[in-house]
């Protein structure tokens, strides 16, 4: 009985190391830290293997776009502020989403052809599903 | 009754004390028998050497099964950040979702 508990103790033991072993092998750390430090640059050049040169220009794209980004914004929020009519916001926002897609797809074309037509899969999808209402986290860093 | 008493009533019942247990003709027959009992059980290794399949069988069960949940662990958390980071990214350049300070 002894030895069956101490058998069994000793797989347990084994598991426990091969699990930790496979985590820490399959665990993407720097895609984790990334990811709670909302630092989507970083994810971006390690999640689409971006060279230097490549993940310099798309930060500068980036960089270039938020200041867009903000000017369609103040656009969409003073037209709300001013009870627009809906049409005038809609088409305010249809700029918007033409803008980032068209902003999207820059930035894809900065890529090997493989990750950007990945990264587009990846984005673009979650363009048109939102909500007007707002981001309650946006902590993306530059 | 002062102490002096008391003693030598105490001495008088412990000389008149005598131990005489019972003759057991199986006490040293079953000491040995125990040691046996305790001999015949193997040592871990020994336990092991002779149950080789059986617990070959039953760490490598162990070593695969801890591996493959950790693997899927990692790929999920993995996932799950990679589509929280992505969400995050999309917000935060959309303009429609931005709140002015």
């Amino acid at each position: 009985m002894k030895n069956i508990l101490i058998t069994l103790a000793m797989a347990v033991a084994a598991c426990a190391v091969a699990f930790g072993v496979s985590y820490r092998m399959c665990c993407e750390q720097e895609l984790h830290r990334a990811a709670s430090e909302g630092d989507a640059m970083t994810w971006l050049r390690t999640e689409f293997h971006l060279n230097e040169a490549q993940f310099a220009a798309v930060k500068k794209l980036h960089s270039d776009y938020g200041m867009m980004c903000g000017e369609h914004c103040a656009a969409i929020m003073a037209a709300k502020k001013r009870n627009a009519p809906p049409a005038e916001i809609l088409a305010l926002e249809k700029t918007c989403v033409e803008a980032m897609t068209a902003h999207f797809k820059s930035v894809a074309g900065l890529m090997p052809p493989a990750e950007g037509e990945r990264y587009l899969a990846v984005v673009m999808p979650r363009v048109d599903g939102y909500g007007h209402t707002g981001a309650p986290n946006v902590q993306m860093k530059p | 009754m002062n102490n002096h008493e008391t003693n030598e009533s105490l001495s008088r019942v412990l000389e008149g004390w005598r131990v005489e247990p019972k003759r057991d003709p199986g006490f040293r027959a079953g000491v040995w028998a125990r040691i046996e009992v305790e001999r015949r059980v193997p040592s871990w290794p020994g336990y092991v050497r002779t149950h080789v399949a059986l617990a070959a069988g039953l760490m490598a069960v162990a070593l695969v099964g801890g591996g493959w949940i950790g693997r899927e662990q990692a790929r999920a958390r993995a996932g799950a950040d990679r589509a929280a980071i992505a969400e995050n990214y999309v917000r935060a350049l959309d303009a429609r979702t931005m709140r002015m300070p």
